[in-house]
């Protein structure tokens, strides 16, 4: 091997060498932050919800006439508008439900096991507060226990109520397994909250970037607010498209004084993770244009110098050495230079992940990335270095004796 | 000496153009995407108000469980809204220049024009002071007199959105519309107006563009409005009705107080204090007194309004620019040295290092400054895209602080690529090129 002359050529003029590597050792330790925020975001907007999302289509409906405070006019359009919307051909589940999963808006109380008393705050609880035939309208499964009848609708004020939760939520306030059939207690005044009368395998609530998007518990309602009132609606899968232009008309046939909006439940998450989304396009280019700044450099350093060196390279081929060699010796070399930089890089990216972390609540970088990076840098400062060093191999030994 | 310095550099440039385009091109990228950043994170954390920042303050008030503060991580904290029974209290008070309870709603507007559906728009209720006290630029009209708040008069506010969907644009000062089932006067047409942040409600999305209509804040008890935004209550005093919502211990009210005068400070600092054991003696207030006024930038900091991802874009884009810099130190060290010779040539008949060095220099802060301004271009299409993506109504946009900030970036990146090949070829022995002529 020629690494010993390499390195000694390096040495002598170190200029390209410390360019490369620092290039390099940056360019790792950027990308490779970029590419875990990237993946960590990624990975909340795309682990699943437990919900039907791309079936699904929400029509709110706001009124604006005084008819919806008397007793009793809610329930009789909404039972007539859920009628129709059911009977939309291409629609498989509508239920009525307050606030919206993944939208970013809902209600939150405390509830705590009924024997426990240690912990005094109780556990977050996010609810929604649903009509009947929620559980199909939003595609979740019943694991366990049943789902809401006739009979657990509207118990009276304070009562309590029978209440079907999401398994995480069973889980965290009866970590034993055993929460079908307990009771929840409302840790603000001593009282019985509820009583678990079903289990849900998963549903995020309306906080889907929380730590807690997978607690979320249904009430039996429907809610009574007269200045809102929602459904959730399940199409077959794929008739979304077909379906959504009929919602609207079919509920205002039923009652023309409200303003209502149709709107897919894909679209109240996107909005909800803007950001993140805004982000992960942002940092992909960058990550992109940073790869490609950094190989057309290795590029233009390698050509500057093989051209320096056009004599030594002539010197050496007159000297006998093959074409293959000369183009060894440059990838070798590139290599050499790359491998050093991206030790250094290594290094790098550590330290910036510390920095991000702090100033940025950048998530902690796994070495398997920090492997995954260095493999595609080395890759591409080879693949940069190649045209050049091929450049190199076609210099003719007869350099040598001209232009002295 | 300047100038002809900086011909022979756009002479220098010219020689080689695919090599200076290129040169360029990698500054231009730097700049256009840290100034792009850098924008970003300085609007986010800018001065929305600057001329009275310092005047303008936020009050909060202890009101919260007696058993358990309002925030569990930070105990010492008040809550950050108030309530309507406390914000009516205040009110009463006659020492801030301008003050103002407010809070965000959905109102329903039914357009003159029968063919318009009604529509829902995001309303802000508050007093008369709401507008001076927050230099509201109209187009047309004005706010309302504080005449108006008591009563209330239907009287209205509306952006040029609403202006343009509801009456077709113009001045529409003295029209009517109706809002929920009274009709109101138009009072005033807003001008564009972006604060950003949009410090006096950061609780209720610190980046969203200003509220449509602005009407008295006391319709709340006709219209029976619910907040729309971040309503939070520790008791069950919410009760059935909406008197009851509004005597209850819930907090959604920001309350806004322009206070001019240390004296004015003190003496609405030692009202609310007045206020607060006062209402102690009524059994509320059960935790220790604990009044806050934090002026703008306090109340900003105290909200955190910076998104993470900002800071984290900002330090990013800084170093994406450093790696277009130390790119440049390769491609520039070869430009010059290919020009050893010539250098040589001027070394031997006299010129010094300095001006060698100086000379070099020059040429990298003109390239520095050409990628600038192209970057400066690319850098407004990038904050164009990132408000469409967004879609936060052209919240960024390249100021004169930051054309400048753009301009001085790409000259600190032309010195980090200049400096080390500008002093390695003013190294350049004169008496080896001679020979080699």
């Amino acid at each position: 091997m020629e690494l010993g002359p390499i390195f000694r050529a390096l040495m002598h003029n170190p200029t390209r060498f410390w360019l490369i590597t620092v290039e390099v050792a940056l360019t790792l330790a950027i990308v490779v932050n970029c590419v875990a925020i990237i993946l960590d975001r990624r990975e909340l907007l795309t682990r699943p919800s437990g919900l039907d999302e791309p079936n699904l289509v929400v029509v709110t409906t706001q009124p604006f006439v005084d008819d919806f405070t008397e007793e009793g006019f809610i329930d009789t359009v909404r039972e007539e508008d859920l009628r129709r919307l059911r009977a939309v051909p291409g629609v498989r589940a509508a239920a009525a439900i307050d606030y919206l999963p993944l939208a970013g808006g809902g209600s939150i109380t405390s509830l705590a096991a009924a024997e426990d008393d240690s912990e005094s705050d109780g556990h977050p609880a996010p609810y929604f507060v649903v009509g009947l035939g929620a559980l199909d309208a939003l595609g979740v499964e019943l694991v366990a226990g049943r789902d809401h009848i006739e009979a657990d609708l509207r118990p009276g004020y304070g009562e309590p109520e029978n209440l079907i939760v999401t398994q995480a939520f069973a889980d965290r306030i009866y970590p034993d397994g055993d929460a079908l059939g307990k009771s929840l207690v409302d840790t603000d005044n001593d009282v019985v909250f509820g009583y678990i009368i079903g289990i849900i395998r998963e549903m995020h609530n309306a906080w889907p970037r929380s730590s807690i998007a997978g607690l979320a518990m249904l009430r039996p309602g429907p809610a009574q607010d007269p200045r809102e009132i929602r459904y959730m609606v399940r199409t077959e899968p794929g008739a979304l498209d077909a379906v959504f232009n009929q919602l609207e008309p079919t509920v205002l046939a039923v009652n023309a004084d409200r303003i209502i909006t149709v709107r897919p439940i894909e679209e109240y998450k996107r909005r909800y993770f803007d950001d993140e989304i805004v982000l992960v396009k942002v940092l992909t280019v960058l990550a992109v244009l940073l790869v490609a700044v950094t190989s057309l450099g290795i590029i233009g350093l390698t050509s500057f110098s093989v051209t320096q060196r056009t004599r030594e390279i002539g010197t050496r081929r007159a000297l006998g050495a093959t074409r293959s060699a000369v183009l060894r010796y440059f990838v070798i070399e590139i290599w050499v230079i790359t491998g050093i930089g991206l030790a250094l890089g290594a290094l790098l990216t550590y330290a910036l992940n510390y920095a991000l972390a702090h100033l940025a609540g950048a998530p902690s970088i796994d070495w398997p990335l920090i492997a995954a990076g260095i493999a595609l840098l080395w890759g591409i400062g080879l693949v940069s270095a190649l045209a050049p060093a091929f450049r190199a191999t076609l210099v003719p030994p007869v350099v040598t004796t001209r232009s002295v | 000496m300047f100038g002809y310095l900086i011909r022979i550099a756009l002479l220098s440039l010219r020689r080689n153009p695919v090599l200076s385009t290129l040169l360029i091109a990698a500054i231009a990228l730097g700049v256009a995407v840290s100034t792009a950043f850098v924008t970003v994170y300085y609007v986010y954390s800018g001065n929305p108000i600057p001329s009275k920042s310092e005047s303008l303050f936020y009050v909060q008030m202890d009101s919260w469980d007696p058993n358990r503060p309002y925030s569990r991580r930070r105990p010492e904290l008040p809550p950050e809204q108030i309530t309507y029974r406390d914000m009516q209290g205040i009110m009463a008070s006659d020492i801030p220049t301008y003050h103002s309870g407010m809070f965000v709603a959905g109102l329903t507007i039914h357009p003159p024009d029968a063919g318009q559906r009604p529509f829902r728009e995001r309303a802000r209720m508050c007093f008369a002071d709401f507008f001076p006290m927050f230099e509201v630029p109209f187009a047309y009209g004005g706010g309302w007199g504080r005449e108006s708040d008591r009563g209330p008069e239907p009287v209205v506010v509306i952006d040029a959105a609403t202006n343009d969907r509801v009456f077709g644009g113009g001045d529409s000062v003295g029209k009517t519309l109706r809002i929920e089932d009274r009709v109101f006067t138009v009072a005033g047409v807003l001008a564009p107006w972006r604060p950003s942040p949009r410090y006096y409600d950061p609780h209720n999305g610190p980046n969203q563009k200003p509220e449509a209509i602005y009407i008295p804040f006391e319709f709340v008890r006709e219209f029976e409005v619910y907040p729309g935004g971040n309503h939070l209550i520790w008791d069950d005093s919410d009760g059935n009705t909406f008197e009851e919502h509004l005597t209850s211990e819930g907090v959604w009210i920001q309350m806004w107080v322009q206070l001019d005068t240390p004296e004015q400070r003190q003496a609405y600092a030692d009202f609310l204090d007045a206020y607060v054991m006062e209402q102690k003696k009524l059994g509320r207030f059960g935790r220790p007194l604990n009044n806050r006024l934090l002026d703008v930038m306090q109340w900003l900091r105290h909200r955190e309004v910076v998104p993470e991802e900002a800071t984290g874009m900002l330090v990013i884009s800084l170093l994406f620019l450093l790696v277009c810099a130390v790119n440049l130190i390769g491609i520039l060290l070869g430009k010059f040295l290919a020009r050893a010779p010539e250098v040589g040539v001027r070394r031997a008949l006299g010129a010094s290092r300095t001006s060698v060095f100086l000379q070099h220099i020059v040429e990298c802060q003109l390239i520095g400054v050409i990628g600038g301004l192209f970057g400066l271009g690319l850098s407004a299409l990038v904050l164009r895209l990132i408000n469409r993506l967004l879609d936060n109504s052209g919240q960024f946009g390249l100021d004169l602080p930051m054309v400048a900030a753009g301009i001085g970036l790409s000259l600190v990146a032309g010195l980090v690529a200049g400096l080390y090949p500008a002093w390695r070829v003013c190294r350049v022995a004169p008496a080896i090129h001679l020979k080699l002529q």
